[in-house]
This record gives structure tokens, C-alpha cells and sequence, in this order.
């Protein structure tokens, strides 16, 4: 680890899986998504964040101290700090409507519930038609990321999803 | 099409299933256990690929190209080190969690050889016990490190299986290694599968039950109702109140009720079946609360009864109303404890079918096999019905009762076929009597110096839908609300009201979890308007061996409540002198049913070909460890070697009766009766005979635990045969508010294994830390549970704080080699003990738990 950090690891993480990389609609555009502008990058200290070969930004947790400067550098406000031992993470940021959010990304959160429904811990609620996890709640079971119809909801691991 | 690696071995499927079905049904790897196909528990924890996954999560269609590991598929190497670990540790209790957390420690030693005890905390946090408070559990992690660094295992610190040493429990390699069954690890061949339907409604009439269409789908065998049970409908752990099968004409008392009981091929069968049954109800008002009970005109869930009061208990000593009269100090108030959920890993499960003698053989979890094979006797009207034990994965209470064992008996009675069933964890969390809610105003007047003078109560609980054990639940909540202490004038009035809710009943502290707190609670504040610390007042009215109980009961040498004083003391002190917020709490708890009821414990020692004495005894061990302490006694009591021994698992045809897992009694009733049995064996031996020689004898013992009733019209009667007594501290830190040490120190007489006294303490404290801090058990309008397993609040491995077990040995009670039962005492003086750290923190009384305010947040 190339920075000393404090037990319990957290990291950022960027919420979004991939803007609108999926999208059939080529002029579709998501406007919640990350822009690949690249301040978080230059804002980080650590090397910790890059934009990855989708085009958007993605936290490398071995280096990231959760300091917290690349959230408050990103213009489109998608980037949050989360314990890293929480590795179900919601990939999406995009606070349209079912519909509208489906138009413009096919791995985007559509506010459906199901992982609400599905969660025995009661961690995970749709706010502002987006899910959002508690931490302090997870169990990581990772039960709404394999019954999330759009994949917006990933394992970081890469084992019960794919990491993107 | 799916390929992946199971253990070494690649697995090709077609079909689409959760991984944890596909291990368990298809491979029986049974070390997987279904503890809520949810995600929750964690008890079904592989390691996929290098990391921990709950195997009930990934379909097999996702697992493509991956590699799965399960206990089974450990080298020898390290099944051999965990076992050690674990078994060293004392980390094995029920062990229903086991396997899983041996996969969690597997993944977090092969990344990181040397973790630290928050790193094995988070590797541990997302895997429920409730048993073990994690602690030991923790311990055998970092022990597993240090043998795994040092590449090879020691001996075990005790091989000497007297009574009093801390011998690994006989059952740790089979719970570790996960080849121990469970009922649901019970395959039987060609089997079917059950499932119940239940009522829609909490209070309803059923007004007719159509199964033409659900027994007319291909895969069902059978779809039965009331009409089909051939002996008595109506059965129940004490009262026989409750339908087997709701019939038509009847009503309904909550949403836990069967309707009909369907018979498959297959368990998907038995859901589509459920679906095509057509039941009618007309639909009646229900009865939510203790308040709506009470209610003139109010709906009575017993339509015969008179009034919802299912219970009362009156107990008056002395003049408690002239004493607080006369009291310079007087304090009364209102407080309120919550429904609590058991929680236990393992839901109900049981397998059953034909036996070679045409009997009704029934494997089951459960805390008394022959209270189950009485109540399947009746229930079939026949005698020809056997109960065998298997593994049980926690009781605490909610496995007194019958769930599915009846329901299967009468499955298999039908259709001749094996049958298994199961309760999904969701049906486990609304079935099952639950502990009771309650509501109670006390007064407590006491003199200048902190001496009570006298204790008068008013409580209420919310027994539910059935009797249950909600009678005696009252009775113990009344008798000991007085607490531990020497004072002549106690009277308390108690109710157990019927609801619509799930039924209330049996669990650990039986009651005086209640009214302990509000006991408790009051001290702490008489403490404060005297002017003298919560410890002393305890110190000042602290029953001593020869004092006389508020009950009247004279004790014995044994007490010693003192002793538990005075074992906090220097942690109490250092804590109070550092600044930090502190509470104490002080219990008693009876070991054995007492009060005049039969309690008797009994143990069969038989000699078998094999040379070996084999422990036939009808007492559940149901995780608190009763096969060590039998075989304990047995080397203790006739010198035998341990591999002389062998413990068996109860059973109702060899096995004698020796009373329900209850009352923290089975160290102490069937431990005398175990080593009555001894007594025996020990004469033949030592007139020469070897266990060669004994080959087919029999050795008997029985002990009959007599007390007096209550109301007996004797000056000082003898209500328990004994009493274990608690002393508990909690220091908070102040900054964060959060719990940092428990204190935990516990009279259990003698203690036949400390290492599973400390297990039992440190898993009471955690247990009893959710039912103060968090965990509660919300119903709706329509008399539905709301919370998941996942959501209940039990506290998880990184929330532990540290916790001080300390086993207290006071000889002086005369059987059963001194030893007080420790199960329940445990749970009960936790809560107000952090209730007081809490107002030491911020200086706001709770009265209401769990209780608010708190960093802990549900």
C-alpha cells in the first residue's frame, strides 16, 4: 500500500458505471453521469482516481484515503466516500424517472425497488429515484446487486458481478 | 449451461438455482446451512474465487468459470486447525454458524497471515451468531493465525475431562467440519417435501378450504386439513390451544395459523399447490395490544373465554403498601420492554417417516423430543411415534414449542412417504412464540441508608395469540421482579393478555428480563436520591447465604451475589475514577422449574458392545453444551477415561424423559441425576467389574428437583432448588458513546467447563446488548412482524465491545455436584446495567427499551 491508512479502510467511490457508454440512443446523453472532465483526477493527491477505458473515473482503493477532495472537486456531484468493506456499491447517480433514466443508459438505476425488496437488512432505499446504500447497515450480501434488473448495482470484487 | 469448481472437482448444470441450493440438494454438501436464504445470517458462507460469498446469493448462472470452496473441500491440514482453533477457543456452541465463519477465517488468513482484531472483526461482520457474543469465536481466529504461522498444532491445553477443566466441547469437529446434521442436513430417500398454509388473516373465520385444484396439480401427494387428523386437532406445550389445522367453523388467532398442509414432490410444488388453495374467511376484528385487550367489549381471541386475560399472578409478602408508606424514600414509575425475536441461526426443520416398526419416526430441533413425541401422540392417536434429536441450531426458548414436527408426523401418517419440512426464515420469524412485551408501574420505598423497605409492581404482557408458556413466563416475572435482594415486603399484580399478534413465550430470562429491568432501573435511581453509589446500594441489600428472599425462601451457602459484588468492584471503581459513564445491573435466575411443579431429571448409563459407557439422557443439548457436562460428570464421578464415553443424542424410546431445555436447568437436574447414575456404575466397578464385564447393563439415575408451590402455606418455602446469581457493568466511552467493556461476573456454583460458562456469559451479554440497544420486533395493523432476519438489529462482530466474562465458584449447593444452571442469567441484569451507563452519559433516564439515544442506531 503506497499510503499508510487507518483500519477501517474507506475509499471514494464514483457513482456512475459507465455514463452513457451502453446507451443505443447515440445522441442520448445522461446528465448525472460522469463527464470524464478529470478534476477529480488532478484534485487527488495519491494517484488514486483515473478515467478508466468507458471514459469515467474510477478510484483505485489501494491508494485512495478517502480524504474526500476528488467529491468535493466533481461538478456533477457523483463521487461519496464508502467503507471498503462494503464492496456492493450502486454504480448510477441518475435521479430521472424510471423512463428517463432507461432512455439514456442501459446500466442505470431505474428506481424500481426490487433491491429494496429484496434486502433483508434494510440498507438500501430508492431516495430521489436513485438507490442508495447504508453502510452501517450492509451485510454485503449483495443480494440487490444479482436481482437489480439494469446492473447499476455491482460487486467491487467482481464476483457476484462484473466489477464495471 | 454453467461450469465452475466445486472443491477440486469441475460441476457442469443446466439449471438455474441458487448456489446454496445446488451445493446442499444436488452435491449434499451439507456443510452450507440455510439459515434464511436472504442473504443474513451468513451460514451458508463459500468462498468463491479467494472471497467470502454468501452462497444463497448467486444463481448458478453467474458462476461461470468460477472456483467454489466449502468446508468439505479443506485440506486436511487445515480442517485439523480449525477444529483445534475452534475447539480450544470454546468457539463452538450450536455451531449452525460454524462453517461459515470457518470460511470467513480460511479467506481472511490466506490474504492477510497476521490481521489485526479489527481486521478479523470486519472478516467476521457480515456472519450472525447468537450464540457466542463473537468472542471466543474472534479468539479462535487469531489463535487459527498463530498455529497456521508456526505450522503445526499443539496439544490441547486440557486433555483431563474432570469436572472443572476446560476441555474443547465433544462436539466441535462435527460442527466445524460441518458433517453434524442438523434435521435439514437429513436426506431421507425419495422423499417429499411440506409446507403449510397460512391464515391470511389474524382473526378470521374460516368459512370453507377448497384443495380440489391444489391436490389435482402433478407433484402434490397429498393436501390435508383439519378433517384429516386423525387424534386430537387442538395441541400446545402446556394448555392445548392451539389448531394443528384451523377447521372450517373456527376462528383464527393470527397470521402464524395453519390452514392446510401440502404434500410434494418438490418445494416449488408446494408453493404452486399453496396458491390453488381456495380458502374463504369472513373476516372479524382483531386485537392488537395489551390496551385493545383490555378494552370493555373487546374482541376475544378465544371466542369461549370470558375476558382476553390469559394469565394472572397475585404474590404479596409482608405489607408492601404500609412499608412504602412509611418509606422516607419513594420513587415509582412506568416502564416498557419490547417483543424480542430469538433469532436462533437454525429455523425450524425437521424430516420424518416410516420406521422399520411402522412408527412415525420424526428427526428433530427441538428442546424436548418427548414433549414433541407426547404432543404428536396425541395429535395422531396412536402411540407409534419416535423423536430423535439432531443437532440443534439454538433454541433460547422459541424451540419449546412445536412448529413443523407435528405437521410432518402427520404428513407422513398420511401418505406413508418421507417428508421434510422446513420453516422459510420469514414463516420462522412469525411462527414461533416470541419473548413477551410488557408494561409495568413500580414503586420502591426505601430508608436514609438505601435499605428497601418494600416493592409493590403492576405488570402487563402481551402473551399473543396462544397460551404458550405466557403462564409461567408471568409467574417467573412476578417472583422475581423483587430482585436479588433481603427485604420482607414485596406485592405484585401480573396479566398476560391473548392478542392477534404471533404468540409470546418461552425465552431466555423467562420474564424477569422484564421486570429486572424495571427493578433494576428503579435501584440505580434510589441510588442517586440517597446519595451512595449504584454498587453500594446492591452491597447493602445483597441477599446473603441464610437470608430470607422477598419470597420467603431461605438460601443457602451457595449465594453468592456478593461474591459477584465484589468481582466488578475493581473494574467499577477504575471506571468511575477515570470519568467513565458506568452502570451495574444485579439478577437472579432459578435454575429448575421449581414452584412445586415435578422436575425431574433422568440418565440412563448403558454399557454397549463396544465396551464404551453410552449417556442416554431425554434433555436437548441445544448448543449450551449439556453432552460435555454429562460426559464431565461421568469421568468425574466413576474415573473412567473420556473414550469410555459416549454421549447420546436424545431420543424418546431409550432415552428417558428429563424435561425440556428450559429454566437453565439441565446442568443441574439432569447433571444429578447423571451422576446419580454414576453412583451406580462406580459400585460395579469398583467391585472388580470391568466395562467388559458390564457389557448390556443398564445404570439408572433419577433426581427429583422438589420444591414448594407458591401460596404454600409454610414460613419459608423452598420455591428453587437453586439460584444463580449476576453481577453486570457496562463502561461507555465518552467521547463516542458507544459501549467500551462489559463486565460480566456470574455464580454458577461449580462450573463444570469454565471455557463454556464464558461462552455462555459473553453470548447472554451480547444477546441482552441488542435487547437494550437495539433489537425490537415492530407489528403492523394487520398483526404482521415487519423486520427481515437482517433488519431484527442483533449486534454483529465489529460491534462488540470487549467483554469481561468472570465465572464465580461458591460451593454449597448439595446436588449435582454444586453446579447452578447459567444459560438465562446471563441475558438478564444487561439491560439496566447499560440503561444506568447511558444516564452517567447524559444524564436522561430511559425507562422504555430498547432505548433511545444511543450511537446505536437500528
Amino acid at each position: 500500500m503506497a499510503v499508510k491508512k487507518k483500519f477501517p479502510y474507506k475509499a471514494a467511490v464514483v457513482a456512475c458505471n459507465g455514463g452513457c457508454r451502453a446507451s443505443k440512443t447515440p445522441d442520448a446523453k445522461c446528465v448525472y453521469g460522469c463527464i470524464g472532465c478529470e478534476q477529480c483526477v488532478i484534485a487527488c493527491k495519491f494517484g488514486a482516481i483515473h478515467i478508466n477505458d468507458l471514459g469515467v473515473a474510477e478510484v483505485d482503493e489501494e491508494k485512495c484515503i478517502a480524504c474526500g477532495k476528488c467529491a468535493t472537486y466533481c461538478p456533477q456531484n457523483l463521487i461519496h466516500i464508502h467503507e471498503c468493506a462494503n464492496y456492493i456499491v450502486v454504480k448510477c447517480s441518475n435521479h430521472d424517472k424510471g423512463k428517463d433514466a432507461r432512455a439514456v443508459c442501459e446500466v442505470s438505476c431505474i428506481g424500481c425497488g426490487m433491491c429494496e425488496k429484496v434486502c433483508t437488512a434494510g440498507a438500501i432505499h430508492v431516495v430521489n429515484n436513485v438507490a442508495v446504500i447504508d453502510d452501517s447497515k450492509c451485510l454485503s450480501c449483495g443480494m440487490c446487486a444479482v436481482n437489480c434488473p439494469r446492473g447499476a448495482i455491482i460487486d467491487t470484487r467482481g464476483v457476484l458481478t462484473g466489477k464495471y | 449451461m454453467s461450469t465452475f469448481t466445486v472443491n477440486g472437482v469441475q460441476r457442469t448444470t443446466n439449471e438455474k438455482k441458487s448456489l446454496l441450493r445446488y451445493l446442499r440438494d444436488d452435491l449434499h454438501l451439507t456443510s452450507i446451512k440455510d439459515g434464511c436464504s436472504q442473504g443474513a445470517c451468513g451460514a451458508c458462507t463459500v468462498i468463491i474465487d479467494g472471497v467470502t460469498c454468501k452462497s444463497c446469493v448467486p444463481t448458478t448462472d453467474r458462476l461461470d468459470g468460477k472456483t467454489i470452496v466449502t468446508v468439505e473441500g479443506l485440506s486436511d491440514w487445515e480442517k485439523e486447525l480449525y477444529t483445534y482453533a475452534y475447539g480450544e477457543a470454546g468457539a463452538v456452541q450450536c455451531g449452525f454458524c460454524i462453517p461459515g465463519m470457518v470460511m470467513c477465517t480460511k479467506a481472511l488468513l490466506d490474504q492477510n497471515p497476521n490481521p489485526t482484531e479489527d481486521e478479523i472483526k470486519y472478516a467476521l461482520r457480515n456472519n450472525y451468531c447468537r450464540c457466542t457474543g463473537y468472542v471466543k469465536i474472534i479468539a479462535a481466529v487469531k489463535l487459527a493465525a498463530k498455529i497456521k504461522a508456526a505450522g503445526a498444532i499443539p496439544e490441547a491445553s486440557t486433555t483431563d475431562w474432570h469436572v472443572g477443566n476446560r476441555v474443547h466441547r465433544l462436539d466441535v469437529a462435527e460442527k466445524v467440519l460441518g458433517y453434524g446434521q442438523y434435521p435439514d442436513d437429513i436426506y431421507p430417500e425419495d422423499t417429499t417435501y411440506a409446507g403449510a398454509l397460512r391464515s391470511k388473516y389474524a382473526r378470521a373465520r374460516v368459512l370453507s378450504i377448497d384443495t380440489s385444484k391444489a391436490k389435482a396439480l402433478p407433484g402434490v401427494v397429498a393436501v390435508l386439513t383439519a378433517e384429516d387428523i386423525p387424534g386430537e386437532n387442538m395441541i400446545g406445550h402446556l394448555k392445548h390451544d392451539q389448531y394443528t389445522l384451523v377447521p372450517v367453523g373456527e376462528l383464527t388467532h393470527y397470521l402464524g395459523d395453519a390452514v392446510a398442509l401440502v404434500v410434494a414432490e418438490s418445494m416449488a410444488i408446494v408453493e404452486k399447490a399453496k396458491k390453488l388453495i381456495k380458502v374463504e374467511y369472513e373476516v372479524l376484528p382483531a386485537v392488537h395490544s395489551i390496551e385493545e385487550a383490555k378494552a370493555p367489549g373487546a374482541p376475544l381471541v378465544f371466542e369461549t373465554d370470558k375476558s382476553n386475560v390469559q394469565a394472572h399472578e397475585h404474590i404479596s409478602r409482608g405489607n408492601a403498601r404500609e412499608a412504602i408508606a412509611n418509606a422516607p424514600h419513594v420513587i415509582t414509575h412506568h416502564f416498557e420492554t419490547p417483543w424480542t425475536e430469538h433469532a436462533f441461526l437454525e429455523p425450524e426443520a425437521c424430516a420424518a417417516y416410516l420406521d422399520e416398526d411402522g412408527d412415525v419416526f420424526i428427526y428433530s430441533t427441538d428442546q424436548s423430543a418427548h414433549q414433541t413425541l407426547h404432543e404428536c401422540q396425541l395429535l395422531l392417536g396412536t402411540k407409534k411415534v419416535k423423536v430423535q434429536n439432531a443437532l440443534v441450531g439454538g433454541g433460547f426458548g422459541g424451540k419449546e414449542d412445536m412448529t413443523v414436527q407435528h405437521l410432518a408426523a402427520l404428513a407422513v401418517y398420511h401418505t406413508h412417504r418421507p417428508v421434510k419440512m422446513n420453516l422459510t426464515r420469514a414463516e420462522s420469524l412469525l411462527v414461533h412464540p416470541k419473548r413477551h412485551h410488557f408494561v409495568m408501574d413500580f414503586t420502591m420505598g426505601c430508608d436514609n441508608d438505601g435499605k428497601i423497605l418494600g416493592v409493590r409492581a403492576v405488570c402487563e404482557s402481551d402473551t399473543g395469540a396462544y397460551a404458550s408458556l405466557g403462564g409461567p413466563v408471568l409467574q417467573r416475572a412476578c417472583t422475581h421482579a423483587a430482585g436479588p435482594y433481603a427485604y420482607e415486603n414485596f406485592e405484585i399484580e401480573g396479566t398476560a393478555y391473548y392478542t392477534n399478534n404471533p404468540p409470546a413465550g418461552a425465552f431466555r430470562g423467562f420474564g424477569v428480563t422484564q421486570t429486572c429491568f424495571a427493578t433494576e432501573s428503579l435501584l440505580n435511581m434510589m441510588a442517586e436520591k440517597i446519595g451512595i453509589s449504584p454498587w453500594e446500594i446492591r452491597y447493602r441489600n445483597a441477599i446473603r447465604p441464610w437470608g430470607v428472599l422477598p419470597n420467603g425462601q431461605i438460601v443457602d451457602d451457595s449465594t453468592g451475589l456478593v461474591e459477584t459484588l465484589e468481582a466488578v468492584k475493581p473494574y467499577y471503581d477504575e471506571a468511575v475514577a477515570a470519568g467513565k459513564p458506568v452502570g451495574i445491573g444485579c439478577a437472579m435466575k432459578n435454575a429448575g422449574v421449581g414452584v412445586g411443579i415435578p422436575d425431574t431429571g433422568r440418565v440412563k448409563l448403558l454399557i454397549e458392545k463396544d465396551q464404551k459407557v453410552h449417556i442416554y439422557s431425554g434433555a436437548s443439548c441445544i448448543g449450551q453444551g449439556l453432552g460435555t457436562v454429562l460426559v464431565q460428570n461421568v469421568v468425574e464421578y466413576t474415573g473412567l477415561n473420556r473414550d469410555d464415553i459416549v454421549y447420546e443424542r436424545s431420543n424418546t424410546w431409550y432415552a428417558p424423559d428429563s424435561g425440556t431445555t428450559s429454566g437453565s436447568r439441565q446442568t443441574l437436574v439432569t447433571g444429578e441425576a447423571c451422576i446419580r447414575a454414576c453412583r451406580l456404575l462406580k459400585e460395579a466397578l469398583d467391585s472388580g467389574k470391568t466395562l467388559a464385564d458390564l457389557v448390556g447393563q443398564e445404570f439408572y439415575g433419577e433426581y427429583l428437583a422438589k420444591t414448594d408451590p407458591l401460596g404454600a402455606n409454610v414460613p419459608n418455602p423452598v420455591s428453587h432448588v437453586a439460584y444463580g446469581y449476576a453481577t453486570q457493568v457496562c463502561i461507555l466511552n465518552k467521547k463516542t458513546g458507544k459501549v467500551e467493556q462489559m463486565i460480566a461476573a456470574h455464580d454458577v456454583g461449580k462450573a463444570v467447563n469454565p471455557l463454556s460458562c464464558e461462552g455462555q456469559i459473553e453470548g447472554g451479554v451480547v444477546m441482552s446488548m441488542g435487547y437494550a440497544l437495539r433489537e425490537d420486533y415492530p407489528i403492523d395493523e394487520n398483526c404482521k412482524p415487519l423486520e427481515k432476519y437482517g433488519s431484527l438489529g442483533l449486534f454483529r462482530a465489529h460491534e462488540i465491545p470487549e467483554i469481561k466474562a468472570i465465572v464465580v465458584d461458591k460451593p454449597g449447593l448439595n446436588v449435582a455436584g454444586g453446579a447452578i444452571g447459567i444459560g438465562e442469567i446471563t441475558s438478564i441484569p444487561t439491560a439496566p446495567a447499560i440503561t444506568e451507563a447511558y444516564y452517567q452519559w447524559d444524564g436522561q433516564r430511559r425507562y422504555s427499551l430498547p432505548i433511545s439515544g444511543t450511537p446505536y442506531k437500528k
